[in-house]
């Protein structure tokens, strides 16, 4: 016995001997870092020598020659080798560099986003099969130091071509960070999600946004056009800030706004409060309300006017470990001829945990949706729904994932539950 | 199990833990650096921020230090030890996690821009001198005149309580 434990024990010794030869990452983190001590400790020799020099005009150079002088020596720093080589090119962040230290007005920058889809379910008369997602691109220019462009394109899918929407299209003007001033065509500032994840799936822990918050769908007003001032509220602990808009909103076709003018002489207004308190950094909650005349393009005997009232309220954790997002609406709409009255409900609650191992490259998450819509209801065709989700994202890379789904749905209580299978590769670029 | 056995066995036990704990990353990463100063341009009308100011400001919650002047946001390049901390302990955030953020921050159209990269102290330096409302993350062995340096939860680096470390 004694034998086969000094076997073990050497066997252990042995591996942990062929473990050492195999280069580390964190043995190649610490030549980095002795590196950029050393290359810092050049910089201050040079610096030494230069103001030692007879000729010390250098001290009194533009910034823009100085990040010139200095950008070779830093470039002797900046490949790091090893496993970090592979996302050198990937980094977010704006390469400072003699160029950018000059303020050039419009500065474009233009991200995109994108996602190809598989799904398969027991729904009779659905295929299966692949399809493409939106591609979606965002742009972000600065006007000027206060004066900043915004658009987002989208370009769907359609069974005849390809169709291309204006999601997004925003000049703001910040006065401080108190109150900023914008106008164009927004996601409604109604709960979290709707302008959390916009139109980058990528974004999104899940495949598919809340049914409460469909693209298309018609619950809440996705979009909105007019104006919005936001900001924070001086409010200490509390992290208070707010949206509060006056718009079009919803058009003749109650899943669009008003793009090219209202359908009425009665403007939608929105407000939204929302907290991120300084103590709790990662949760934010905030209530919402938003107000608005529907007038429908088909007129019936009991009128084609409504008063809609949304009042929403939120709850979110954003930090990953865990992840947790739960969202709640109301829909209250109100017949202006008969002062009949409904309420449509909706919320999601949804959980995911980003799993240590693997280079934190794997979330599971699941999602419970719920809406209500009642019989008596005049402006939504009926949205019920019951529905859970369970799916696992993997992030190949910092900026692109591959996610897995299982859902079961079912919409009204005569219709059967439908099972599906839905993958997913999403990507920024 | 006799008496050897259990020498044996708990021999064997030793040694594991010792390999476990010894080539755990945990072990390789606890060398501790000089605190990072808070430092930001000497015209900037501020001497002292709260560690969740400090982060508001490094999330793009706060972006004016008053309604003339913007925050300019300079962060060190990967692998150094100023990043390291700033992400550990102000983003609670990988690298990884810190890249994404960004570029949601962009989309959601909160901020125009990500911060700004730097490769070095010298560049670092000369960017906190040339542009105002800039703020720097430095290690306070290479400290230079001519920019401020905030004191963070009251404290400045060198206490036993700053947070930055």
């Amino acid at each position: 016995m004694h034998r086969r434990l000094a076997v073990l024990v050497m066997m252990i010794f042995g591996a942990n001997a062929a473990w050492a030869q195999s280069p580390a990452p964190l043995d190649q983190a610490e030549q980095i870092r002795i590196l950029l001590e050393r290359v810092q400790q050049l910089e201050k020799r040079v610096a030494e020598l230069e103001t030692k020099a007879p000729t010390t005009a250098a001290a009194t150079e533009s910034a823009v020659n100085v990040a010139a002088i200095t950008k070779p020596a830093a470039a002797v720093a900046v490949p790091p080798p090893g496993p970090v080589q592979g996302h050198q090119h990937e980094t977010a962040e704006t390469q400072t560099s003699a160029g950018q230290m000059e303020v050039h007005y419009p500065s474009l920058q233009i991200r995109g986003f994108g996602d190809v889809n598989f799904s398969a379910t027991d729904q009779k008369g659905t295929p299966s099969g692949f399809n493409l997602g939106q591609l979606d691109l965002h742009l972000a220019s600065s006007l000027s130091r206060k004066v900043t462009y915004f658009g987002e394109l989208t370009f769907n899918a359609q069974p005849t071509g390809y169709t291309v929407e204006v999601e997004r299209s925003i000049i703001r003007y910040d006065y401080n960070d108190f109150f900023k001033l914008s106008f164009g065509r927004y996601h409604t500032p109604i709960g979290y999600w709707n302008t959390a994840f916009h139109h980058g799936a990528w974004l999104q822990t899940t495949i598919s946004r809340p049914d409460m918050v469909r693209v298309g769908g018609t619950f809440i007003p996705v979009h909105f056009v007019g104006l919005l001032a936001e900001g924070n509220i001086p409010s200490g602990a509390a992290g208070l800030s707010y949206n509060v808009g006056v718009g079009n909103g919803r058009g003749s076709i109650i899943s669009r706004p008003g793009d090219a003018g209202d359908n009425n002489n009665n403007r939608a207004w929105v407000a939204n409060l929302y907290s991120r308190p300084a103590k709790l950094y990662g949760l934010q909650m905030g209530v919402s309300v938003y107000r608005d005349k529907i007038t429908l393009p088909v007129v019936s005997p009991a009128g084609n006017e409504f008063r809609e009232w949304i009042s929403a309220a939120h709850i979110v954790w954003t930090k990953e470990n865990p992840e947790f997002l739960a969202e709640f609406a109301n829909v209250n709409h109100k017949n202006i001829l008969t002062n009949a009255s409904t309420n449509n409900q909706a919320y999601y609650v949804q959980v995911g945990y980003r799993l240590p191992w693997l280079e934190k490259t794997l979330k599971p998450y699941y999602r419970f949706e719920h809406t209500h819509t009642p019989f008596s209801e005049q402006v939504f065709t009926n949205q019920d729904l019951v529905g859970s989700i369970v799916g696992l994202r993997y992030d190949i890379t910092n900026y692109a994932s591959f996610k897995s789904e299982y859902r079961n749905t079912k919409r009204l209580p005569t219709d059967p539950r439908v099972n599906g299978a839905f993958f997913q590769t999403d990507f920024t670029f | 199990m006799n008496a050897t056995s259990k020498r044996v066995v708990i021999f064997f036990c030793t040694i594991l833990w010792a390999v476990v704990t010894l080539r755990s990353p945990s072990a390789a990463q606890t060398s501790r650096g000089a605190d990072v100063a808070v430092v930001v341009n000497s015209d900037t009308p501020i001497a002292d921020l709260s560690l969740s100011e400090v982060r508001k400001v490094l999330l793009g919650e706060r972006q004016y230090w008053n309604s003339k002047l913007p925050v300019v946001l300079l962060i060190r390049a990967p692998a150094a030890r100023e990043r390291d901390v700033v992400l550990r302990v102000i983003y609670q955030m990988s690298e990884a996690q810190f890249k994404q953020y960004w570029v949601a921050k962009i989309f959601r159209a909160e901020a125009a821009a990500p911060p700004r990269i730097v490769y070095s102290n010298d560049m670092q330096f000369e960017l906190l001198t040339a542009l105002p409302g800039a703020i720097a993350f430095v290690d306070s062995r290479n400290m230079r005149p001519g920019v401020k340096v905030l004191r963070v939860d009251g404290h400045v680096p060198g206490d036993k309580d700053y947070p930055l470390r």
